[in-house]
């Protein structure tokens, strides 16, 4: 019952599992504050989802989640459209990288491989510092000691490169290079593994760019916006990978989940909800890893081609 | 009374002028359809079942009896190139490596049969007609990996194997089954992952190891309605097809914020 075909995916999935798995999501990332797409890929690719359609199905999905969450932000006036669009300028570039690379993997049969390596790699990484940080912040309340003071800004190499320029939202004189280099690194990352970057963006904005804490969110979802729509449009002329009847049904659970997460991260603590994420972060790595290492009960595979 | 003798004399001889000359009287035919010639994959589409029935006409008694009828349905879809990889463990991990690449792979293949197709037809016959997956002509074109004829045997196996697996190669030796003295009926399921396109479908009189008759009917699978719209924008007019995708989820993430917002 209530099955529905997925015509660029091209199977038939139950409708209700697909939006119970936007729904998911979506929770979490209201919960958590984070964009998602690093979680729903890893789900689609699980579901037997080609690998390129997951990808570039999901970035069109994303598109959905950040302009609502940008319009929030937004309102606040949280969003530094300036930093914004240089980010999103090396984005465009990155994407239009990341989209040639799929392509290319597709047709040495690859893009499975190398998408799951990413996701390994990414997901194993991020989760290991969050649960760190995580548990470290618990065991300080426990102790009843206070979070470390952050230093100042510092001045670096950062600050020593051309191309200056001032974003007065960030309070910031910079160099443009670091915000591009940073902006196409997350689009070829949007574009390879179907997801915002926000995970990647927002550290490094506030770690290596120094922006303020506040307009961090914002300007990284304003960017997200046309960076995976940017995508979207790359992998359908490039690979007619987006499936919109999947990303549909995505969207419209996750944009409910999102509502009911966001109420409910409001009455768990912070550092408990970290934790909890890290592990959730792990289970997915360490899933993606053991299908990478594990003997498969099938060895061969088929790609089609043509016939459209 | 002598014309009409005349027109008897003149009408038999005119029926013993047509006939063969060696006179042998008509052998058995068959007759067969499907029982939809359309199949329209649309967006509630989870697969079909479809039916070849048919008739042998003239069919004698004595081989009816003796059970020496048998018949076998060759279905097929539009052939595709098909590129199948073998895994293999590098560095720790499982990677695609040798492949060997089909130009002509017939996207979908079921044969039916009353019994196992070996047991009624000579294998010069089988092989003839392609019936059965030994017979089906899957030559590798382009090679990866090592070349020998064993190794390649071994990619057009798994390549059948798990077409098999997806449910569009089926091989069904009980599918055909006899009503009566000279009625049979197949039947096969489509998967929902089933390729568009014409196929065709063959089905064989089989007496003594020999075919005796055959008969041919096309089946054509397409999409339809809001299915067919997304397919085709997608691979025909992919920049549209990615702007609209992009529209829609602005307009999704703008109504959800803005439902949201009120409650």
């Amino acid at each position: 019952m209530l099955q529905i075909y997925l015509p660029i995916a091209e199977m038939s999935v139950n409708i209700l599992v697909i939006f119970g798995m936007g729904a998911a999501v979506g929770f979490l990332s209201g919960m958590f504050g984070v964009g998602g797409g690093f979680l729903m890929t890893p789900l689609l690719l699980f579901s037997g989802v080609p690998p390129a359609v997951a990808v570039a199905t999901e970035a069109n999905q994303i598109v959905a989640s950040s302009v609502s969450g940008a319009l929030v932000q937004w309102r606040r006036g949280n969003v530094d459209v300036k930093m914004g669009t240089v980010l999103l300028i090396g984005g465009a570039v990155g994407a239009v990288l990341g989209v040639q690379i799929v392509k290319i993997l597709r047709e040495i049969g690859q893009v499975g491989l190398i998408i799951s390596l990413s996701y390994v790699t990414f997901l194993g990484i991020i989760g290991v510092l969050m649960l760190i940080e995580s548990l470290r912040a618990i065991q300080r309340t426990r102790e009843g000691r206070p979070a470390p003071a952050r230093k100042p800004g510092q001045h670096s190499w950062i600050h020593g490169l051309p191309l200056k320029m001032r974003f007065k939202r960030s309070k910031l004189y910079i160099s443009a290079i670091p915000p591009l280099l940073l902006g196409a690194f997350v689009g070829l990352l949007a574009a390879i593994m179907g997801v915002g970057g926000g995970f990647i963006m927002v550290p490094a904005m506030i770690y290596l760019l120094k922006i303020p804490t506040n307009v961090v969110i914002g300007t990284s979802l304003f960017q997200i916006i046309f960076v995976t729509a940017i995508v979207t449009v790359l992998h359908s002329t490039t690979n007619q990978t987006v499936d919109v009847v999947l990303a549909l049904v995505l969207m419209l659970g996750g944009v409910i989940g999102a509502q009911f997460g966001a109420r409910a991260g409001v009455h768990l603590r912070g550092e408990q909800l970290r934790a909890l994420l890290a592990l959730l972060v792990l289970g997915v790595c360490i899933r993606l890893l053991f299908d990478l290492v594990l003997e498969p009960n099938e060895l061969f595979s088929i790609q089609y081609e043509g016939l459209h | 009374m002598r014309r009409q003798t005349f027109a008897l004399v003149f009408a038999a001889s005119c029926a013993l002028a047509t006939a063969p000359a060696n006179a042998a009287p008509p052998g058995e035919a068959i007759n067969s359809d499907i029982s939809s010639r359309d199949i329209a994959i649309e967006s509630n589409f989870s697969g079909a079942r479809i039916v070849i029935f048919g008739n042998i006409d003239r069919p004698r008694d004595n081989f009816f009896d003796l059970g020496q009828y048998n018949v076998a349905v060759v279905i097929r879809g539009p052939e595709q190139p098909v590129v199948t990889r073998r895994k293999d463990r590098v560095f720790g991990m499982w990677i695609n490596q040798d492949a060997r690449a089909f130009a002509k792979v017939p996207s979908f293949y079921a044969v039916l049969s009353s019994q196992e197709v070996e047991l009624i037809a000579r294998p010069a016959v089988l092989s003839a007609y392609g019936i059965g997956f030994d017979n089906l002509s899957l030559i590798p074109e382009a090679v990866k990996g090592e070349a020998a004829p064993e190794e390649s045997a071994r990619f057009r196996e798994a390549l059948i194997r798990l077409k098999e697996a997806e449910g569009l190669y089926v091989s069904d030796p009980k599918a055909v089954t006899f009503v009566g003295r000279s009625l049979f009926r197949a039947t096969v399921d489509l998967p929902a992952n089933v390729p568009v396109g014409e196929y065709a479908t063959d089905v064989y009189l089989i007496r003594g190891g020999e075919v005796l008759s055959h008969n041919r009917s096309t089946l054509r699978i397409h999409k339809a309605g809001f299915e067919r719209l997304i397919y085709t924008s997608a691979y025909q007019y992919p920049l549209w097809y990615g702007i609209a995708a992009v529209i829609v989820a602005v307009a999704a993430g703008l109504a959800a914020s803005a439902i949201f917002r009120k409650s």
